[in-house]
């Protein structure tokens, strides 16, 4: 008996079935999960353990390496921004700026209606473009507030 | 049409019409595309040879890997093949370096060109499964592949009895999931195994003890696009490409302070000076230029600038990031940037540089904000003869080497920093 919904449950079972080996889909099912809830809860690592026939402190280990993968308060969107060399050198202070402004969050942070969460990433290749930023699956170039104030009006 | 997720769109410039024929224009290139411009050609020209007689090619194409280390790709490929079956081929698609965007538009602009690409590698070297690994930042190319290899299955192009030779093949797409460290080729395979992406200990070697334990090839993303070129053309003619000692296209992203930032393929006998002058439109309102940064990695300074963009030991080498600095910029703060990056993507394995890179951030941050005392100076030296020598990867072998370059290359800048010395009572 899955503690999942049924759709979200399903679709964890592709991607257990997609490799040769099971255990391989671990990232893509956390992936899934963690797009879902807008973070991985407790009871999902044990459905993605159960899954993958993995014993739960591996699926534990491996949540706590990779950066995208937030056990923190959940967030409908995530924004992401760089921060790293060149973002940095094309001034992506200013992003972090317009954000508070926009939204009174800074890096780390999440709005008090669970709607963003703002965190800070080393690079999202898309260097040309900088300073730039993620929202969810989408990246942007930051050009103005205006223009930001657009794009976050897109992800309710 | 599909629609993906939103990305900007990176401009693309080519004088060689290779690498980037389709590719420089911002749209996603179909099977039908594809197979206009005449399209998965060199694969079937592949299947007509013996997997020996392409190993063969590769090799005397002298095609080095794309991916920053510049191996050569052909004598990789003849280590592995002396190891027993079954052999796994993966494509690196884990670019994370900072300033380096130049995969993401092959995968994500012309798919097939990477898959053509694949296939005939893996008929090479005797792998029937292949995994891209793409990092987890690159949702478009990872939505891309996997409707590519769909396309490609339906028209027999991969799959089983691969165009009805007999050879079958079947690619997965992994996503990494934000750990640059994933890009060290062992660390990936522990990735794609559904474990932590720790570095493991070398020798022995991918191309004997990959994944699952089996003989695996790691190529780069541009390399493997290099493979159909090769086959096409033949050897003798792909040489003819570029400098005679490093022959083949290069895509060079651009970025920082120029005009015309963008990815560029260029033949490698290019000049930094010309890639940023010629091509990139000049710096940004026509600044002096103070450095170039290759990624995370290399410093070259206004004086190097006629550095050419090749593998030799004097070439721009590596992945061939261009991060333009002018004037108006401060290399120590740029220094810091670097530092916070290694600090952040250690992976932690190794306690010395999972330590030492948040001690040498640490440093610059007192030397930027003039807290640091003179044996704070003195620190650098200290971290880093500690990380490099107790590494199991290259991360932690290079985590202090901008900052060392810059101290040899631009001492007056660190100078400044250090007459605003605090004096402590």
């Amino acid at each position: 008996m899955s503690l999942l919904p049924e759709e979200l449950s399903k679709r964890l079972q592709a991607h257990a079935e997609y490799f040769p080996r099971r255990e391989q889909a671990i990232l893509l099912c956390l992936h899934e999960v963690q797009d879902y809830y807008g973070h991985i809860p407790a009871f999902a690592l044990q459905e993605v353990a159960r899954v993958l026939d993995l014993p739960l402190n591996h699926v534990e280990n491996v949540v706590s390496f990779y950066d995208m993968f937030d056990r923190g308060e959940p967030a409908r969107h995530r924004i992401r921004v760089c921060v790293s060399v060149v973002c940095n050198l094309m001034n992506s202070n200013k992003v972090l700026l317009a954000l508070k402004e926009l939204l009174g969050i800074s890096l780390g942070e999440t709005t008090k209606d669970r709607r963003f969460k703002l965190v800070g990433v080393q690079c999202i290749g898309a260097c040309s473009e900088a300073p730039c930023f993620m929202v969810d699956e989408d990246t942007y170039k930051f050009q103005s507030k205006e223009k930001l104030h657009e794009v976050l009006s897109r992800y309710t | 049409m599909k629609s993906y997720p939103v990305t900007p769109e990176i401009y693309a410039e080519t004088t060689l019409n290779l690498l980037l024929k389709r590719a420089k224009r911002p749209k996603v290139h179909t099977l039908e595309d594809y197979l206009k411009d005449g399209g998965y050609k060199a694969l079937e020209k592949a299947l007509s040879m013996t997997p020996q007689e392409i190993v063969d090619w590769v090799d005397k194409s002298q095609l080095r890997g794309r991916g920053g280390a510049g191996f050569p790709t052909g004598r990789k490929w003849k280590f592995a093949v002396q190891n027993p079956a079954p052999r796994y081929l993966i494509c690196n698609a884990d670019e994370s370096e900072p300033g380096t965007f130049k995969d993401r538009i092959l995968m994500e602009r012309d798919p097939h060109l990477l898959l053509e690409g694949m296939a005939i590698s893996a008929y090479a070297i005797g792998a029937n499964q292949a995994f891209i690994y793409v990092r987890g930042e690159y949702t478009t190319s990872y939505y891309v592949l996997r409707d590519a290899i769909e396309e490609a299955k339906r028209a027999g192009f991969l799959g089983k009895n691969i165009l009805g030779s007999g050879f079958d093949l079947e690619i997965y797409v992994a996503r990494g999931a934000g750990a640059y460290i994933c890009g060290e080729e062992s660390a990936l395979i522990e990735s794609l195994e559904g474990k932590r992406g720790f570095p493991r200990i070398k020798p022995p070697y991918p191309v004997q003890y990959g994944l699952f334990g089996r003989p695996t090839v790691v190529n780069n993303v541009e390399t493997l696009c290099n493979i159909p070129l090769i086959v096409g053309m033949g050897w003798e003619e792909y040489r003819y490409i570029g400098p005679s000692d490093y022959p083949g296209p290069k895509l060079f992203p651009v970025s920082g302070k120029v005009k015309k930032p963008g990815v560029y393929e260029l033949p490698m006998n290019t000049t930094l000076r010309e890639v940023i002058f010629k091509h990139a439109g000049g710096t940004l309102g026509n600044k002096k230029v103070k450095a170039v940064f290759s990624g995370a990695l290399d410093c070259f300074s206004a004086e190097e600038l006629d550095t050419p963009m090749d593998y030799s030991p004097f070439g721009f080498g590596g992945t061939g990031t261009v991060i333009v600095l002018t004037e108006e910029d401060d290399i120590v703060k740029a220094c810091l940037w670097v530092a916070e990056f290694y600090a952040h993507e250690s992976c932690g394995q190794c306690t010395p540089c999972r330590v030492g890179t948040h001690e040498q951030a640490h440093l610059l941050e007192k030397i930027l904000h003039g807290q640091a005392q003179e044996r704070d100076w003195e620190g650098f030296d200290f971290v880093n003869g500690h990380i490099q020598p107790t590494s199991i990867c290259g991360l932690g072998a290079v985590a202090g080497r901008l900052i060392r370059q810059t101290m040899q290359k631009f001492p007056e800048e660190w100078e400044n920093y250090r007459s605003k010395l605090r004096v402590q009572v």
